[in-house]
């Protein structure tokens, strides 16, 4: 039963995944990646590059924080010293596909959104969703399926907002994208995951830490997880009939697979040995075994649940000085001295 | 049977650095009263007031000039204040300029009266040790000195050129100050008083005027003390004050004034940590602003039962507080670390003669004559000092 | 003890290597400054220029490339940076003079408002010498100076050491204003002393840019100001791409991170907030993270300090960037040497 529930899950959410990354049939016009120091975007937006640029769809890197245009990005657009406006304008003029043929898919990269959200330029009409709105659709006529897939650094402390009953620009995001992914470093997962086992307060690292002068805490070699590497993606993915999908997968360090690969890589946290060791059936019944006899016969049992203990005695009350005696019928099997023993 | 003898004798533990500091020597002046090479690197300083003070300096004996050292204070008591009329009053002494900021003349007037060179009070402090030690080998009585007179033992370079002894009093690096008398003085007059002026901008702007042209037009080879009592405090200054743009600027452009001039001016702040805690963003950018931080948490009064049971022995006085370094002139601007004072806890007591300074332990169980004796000097020797 | 060689061989890797428009970031504390490892970063740059034949096999870690550095120090003046060099055995008033080195100060003059007479808008870049008395306002009497100073046992060179000597101070900047406008302005001044340097680049060198406390510009300013943390690292942005390499150090401290970073920015104040937001934006776009710290043991005699070495959110994991993250215990002995080490060794 259990294992027939894993395959489903694991055939659906995989090709699930599959689709959200490689930006199949829109399934998501809006992703939120949600980073932080401990695990940057960084691999999982080079992992959209090379799926994106593997289905021939146009890249835009709208950079906030890169400084050149990495490789397989088809535009770069540096956003210093721009306003929200004039952002949106030049990521439309980067790409014009041809009005006639079949509908073209656009990949729209925000490498981070916080510095947009605090910078002082923007004033208070800005609105994030018009911005959002503007940049996935077309200027043109053409046919053109716009993904935009948002980064958004959660350790980085936002501004005061000027509105105080407005909501925090994070619930905002969150409610806007369709989907949501949450990276967390897997060998940090592993260390939180062994330490909940043992019913131990699960580690932090880097700035939870809250140690002075320290604002990262990952090193390659935690103890006792061994070649952890890759990244975990926590996934929650808003379905257009409304049901929400929610899921961890594991996406392997680049390095492990070719840049051409077109089979899906990232696999289900649950499926790994690492995060899931394989358990080995064990007997249910299996005893320890000795050279002495721990068991006891029906007869023994019956005789043993016989005996009325002291306690239940003295609770008959028959005076001071009674009760609190051991009742016990003598067996045939007793030995008893007249002249030692007494009752 | 004196001080000098004990002097020349720990002067050997200096002898490592005498190269550096036989060519600084030679290009000081003589006319500069109070500023003496550093006998860690040669750099010129100038004493705080207090010996023990001095001492804790990361290895300089004074505070090296163009340096800005803050003085932060827990609670509500006035240690810190005291130790910036020491400041004040050894500035005076030496016939150094001394500029106040925010404080009436009459600040002036409640500087701690002039008894003479600190070495009186060493002097007086080790001959009756001497008495008392007498069957000590030589070799281990020097390590008694080691936490009371790291000050003392550091001065000798000067003195050992005169081997008659005969101090003069205008060349006393560091002098003592009795805190029940009133300081007169001839040279009171070089004080000066920057009030705070209402502006609406900056209320730091004037001061830093008067500063910078103070400092200007005097001739090069005065020496200016700038002491800022109780930086911030609502008392003293407009609420607007602590800003961070306006005090983090003060602070910075004191600094670039510092450097500037970094041969003949030193600074003093002191700051109310009640009021504003170290916990807070500005207070450490005021911190890492500054050369030296001293922090002083001194003891509550009910502590004072504990205090008395902890007084090592019948003439030593019971500490008042503890005191912090979070950082230290020079030392930490190269990267911190090497020194021996590091890491030590130490307490302050504050006498009628002096504000002393030593490591902090906690005393042995009451009634143990003999160790109790024995932990006074806990400042943890060096290998140097135990070999021959 | 005996000496240590300039550039301790476990960091050598760390120092040398910068990847194109690389950044990295330096943080450190109120008990653990990091200047020690700036005047590293200098020496590994400007060395080999400097001594053609270091005895450790410097020349393979460089590479064969050359570099220019410009430092830019908001907390420390020149006479500070030009004497704990020459401990490490750099001449940098030399190498200033040989147009491969150029010291901007943001110390002397950065708020000094109050001396007035500087235009903000400073002609320097029209003069190509580098020994600029001349567009300097002469702060103090400058003949009567080098009469008294400090012993010269540990200041070599032969000019007075007070703040008046401006030789090898390329460019004094000034804050004025308010806002981007102010930092627009600093900025048009530090790339007018890159341009200088880039024009007698030759073929092959790079130009490293040292950034020593651009937070304190941030919090000294402000969001009252008109200047916040975007504003700040959009400012960073720009230098940046006008160099090859930046490094950056900046204030680590508790208060300034973790009170907005753990408790949002509710119940922090703004220069803890915006603080926080720009160095860990930064540490999200820095190739690597160097983080100094005091021992949380408390303090040793033999031990300085802790220096943990990150990968930041910039690194790109390709395999021609292999950057291995480690943390080492760091010793700063009497005379200025370095010795770094791991945890358990000496």
């Amino acid at each position: 039963m259990v294992a027939v529930n894993l395959s489903h899950r694991r055939t659906h959410n995989l090709l699930l995944i599959s689709k959200l990354l490689s930006l199949r049939d829109t399934t998501s016009p809006l992703t939120l990646l949600v980073d932080s120091l401990e695990q940057p975007a960084t691999p999982l937006i080079q992992e959209y590059i090379r799926r994106a640029n593997l289905s021939k769809v146009h890249v835009t890197l709208v950079a906030f924080e890169t400084l050149k245009c990495p490789e397989g990005c088809d535009a770069f657009i540096s956003t210093r010293r721009k306003s929200p406006a004039d952002i949106v304008k030049e990521a439309s003029r980067a790409y014009q596909p041809a009005s006639t043929g079949p509908p073209k898919r656009r990949l729209i990269l925000i490498d981070a959104i916080n510095p947009l959200l605090t910078s002082r330029r923007v004033d208070s009409s800005f609105s994030l969703p018009a911005f959002f709105g503007a940049l996935s659709t077309p200027s043109t006529s053409a046919k053109l399926e716009t993904s935009l897939v948002v980064a958004y650094h959660h350790d980085v402390p936002g501004s005061a907002p000027s509105n105080l009953y407005a909501p925090s620009q994070f619930s905002m995001l969150t409610y806007l994208a369709t989907t949501m992914i949450t990276l967390h470093s897997f060998s940090h997962i592993l260390a939180q995951k062994a330490a909940r086992d043992r019913s131990l307060a699960a580690p932090v690292f880097g700035l939870e830490e809250e140690q002075e002068g320290v604002l990262l805490g990952r090193l390659d070699k935690l103890s006792g997880t061994g070649a952890a590497e890759g990244i975990v993606l926590e996934l929650e993915h808003r379905r257009r009939s409304g049901r929400g999908v929610l899921e961890w997968y594991l996406l392997p360090p680049a390095s492990r697979y070719s840049a051409r690969q077109v089979k899906e890589v990232v696999t289900l946290l649950d499926d790994n040995v690492l995060y899931n060791p394989p358990v080995e059936a064990d007997d249910a019944d299996e005893e320890p075994t000795s050279t002495f006899d721990l068991g006891l016969t029906e007869r023994q049992r019956r005789d043993r649940e016989g005996v009325v203990l002291p306690y239940f005695d003295a609770q008959n009350g028959d005076g001071p000085g009674e009760g609190g005696r051991i009742l016990y019928d003598m067996g045939e099997e007793d030995d008893f001295d007249e002249e030692e023993d007494e009752i | 049977m004196s001080f000098r003898k004990r002097n020349i004798g720990v002067s050997t533990g200096i002898d490592r650095n005498a190269a550096p500091t036989a060519v600084a020597q030679a290009a000081l002046p003589e006319s500069n009263p109070g500023v003496r090479p550093s006998p860690d690197d040669g750099r010129p300083t100038t004493s705080t007031g207090c010996p023990s003070l001095d001492g804790l300096l990361a290895g300089h004996a004074g505070l090296p000039m163009g340096k800005i050292l803050l003085i932060e204070e827990n609670g509500t008591t006035e240690f810190a204040g005291q130790l910036l009329r020491y400041y004040a009053a050894e500035g005076v002494v030496q016939e150094q300029k001394i500029h106040v900021v925010g404080m009436p003349e009459q600040w002036g007037r409640s500087l701690p009266g002039l008894i003479g060179t600190a070495d009186i009070l060493e002097g007086k402090r080790s001959d009756k040790r001497k008495d008392e030690r007498m069957k000590i080998a030589w070799r281990y009585e020097r390590l008694g000195e080691f936490g009371a007179g790291i000050a003392g033992s550091r001065d000798a370079p000067p003195q050992t050129g005169d081997s008659d002894g005969a101090q003069k009093p205008q060349q006393a690096f560091c002098h003592a100050f009795d805190l029940t008398k009133r300081f007169t003085h001839p040279s009171i007059t070089n004080m000066t008083f920057i009030p705070l002026t209402p502006s609406k901008e900056s209320p730091y702007a004037s001061i830093l005027k008067r500063l910078q042209s103070a400092i200007q037009s005097s001739s090069p080879s005065t020496i200016h003390r700038i002491v800022i009592p109780s930086l911030l405090n609502p008392g003293l200054y407009p609420p607007d004050a602590s800003r961070p743009e306006y005090v983090l600027q003060f602070l910075h452009s004191l600094k670039a004034l510092m450097t500037t001039h970094s041969s003949r001016v030193t600074a003093m702040l002191t700051l109310p940590l009640t009021l504003f805690p170290r916990s807070s963003g500005l207070v450490r950018w005021i911190e890492l602003l500054c050369d030296g931080v001293i922090e002083l948490c001194p003891f509550p009064h009910s502590a004072d039962a504990l205090a008395t049971s902890g007084a090592a022995t019948s003439e030593e006085e019971p500490p008042q507080g503890m005191l912090k370094t979070h950082r230290l002139p020079v030392l930490h601007e190269r990267g911190g670390g090497n020194d021996q004072n590091i890491g030590q806890d130490w307490a302050f007591n504050l006498s009628r003669r002096r504000f002393e300074i030593k490591p902090f332990s906690l005393p042995p169980a009451e009634g143990d004559k003999e160790a109790q004796e024995a932990s006074v000097p806990s400042g943890m020797p060096k290998k140097a000092d135990l070999e021959f | 003890m005996p000496s240590q060689p300039p550039l301790p061989p476990l960091l050598t890797p760390y120092l040398s290597s910068h990847p194109d428009s690389s950044l990295t970031l330096v943080t450190s504390i109120l008990g653990a400054t990091s200047n020690w490892l700036i005047l590293r970063f200098l020496h590994s740059s400007l060395a080999s220029l400097w001594a053609p034949n270091p005895s450790f096999g410097l020349d393979e870690s460089n590479n064969g490339t050359k570099k220019k550095v410009v430092l830019i120090s908001f907390l420390r003046g020149w006479h500070f940076w030009r004497t704990e060099a020459k401990r490490l055995g750099l001449d940098l008033a030399r190498l200033a003079d040989k147009k491969q080195f150029a010291f901007i100060d943001g110390l002397s003059d950065l708020f000094n408002t109050a001396q007035g007479s500087r235009s903000p808008a400073n002609p320097t870049p029209a003069r190509p010498g580098i020994p600029q008395r001349t567009t300097l306002p002469v702060r103090g009497p400058p003949g009567a100076v080098p009469a008294r100073g400090p012993p010269t046992a540990q200041i070599p060179s032969a000019g007075a050491p007070e703040g008046t000597t401006d030789k090898g101070v390329a460019q004094t900047l000034s804050f004025s204003g308010r806002g981007v406008a102010a930092l627009d302005a600093l900025e048009n001044e530090i790339l007018a002393v890159i341009a200088q340097l880039k024009i007698s680049a030759e073929d092959g060198e790079e130009i490293l840019l040292v950034i020593d406390q651009p937070d304190f510009l941030l919090a000294a300013t402000g969001p009252s100001m008109d200047i916040g943390a975007t504003e700040m690292a959009e400012w960073i942005t720009g230098l940046q791409q006008n160099v090859h390499a930046t490094v950056i150090t900046l204030a680590a401290d508790s208060p300034l991170i973790h009170n907005a970073s753990t408790s949002g920015i509710q119940g922090s104040t703004p220069i803890e907030g915006e603080h926080a937001a720009f160095a860990i934006g930064l540490a999200h776009r820095a190739r690597s993270v160097m983080q100094l710290r005091t021992l949380e043991t408390g303090a040793a005699t033999d031990v300085s300090g802790v220096l943990r070495i990150s990968r930041g959110g910039g690194w790109s994991s390709g395999p021609e960037d292999n950057l291995d993250e480690k943390e080492l215990l760091y010793y700063i002995q009497r005379d200025g040497g370095v010795r770094v080490f791991g945890r358990g060794e000496s």
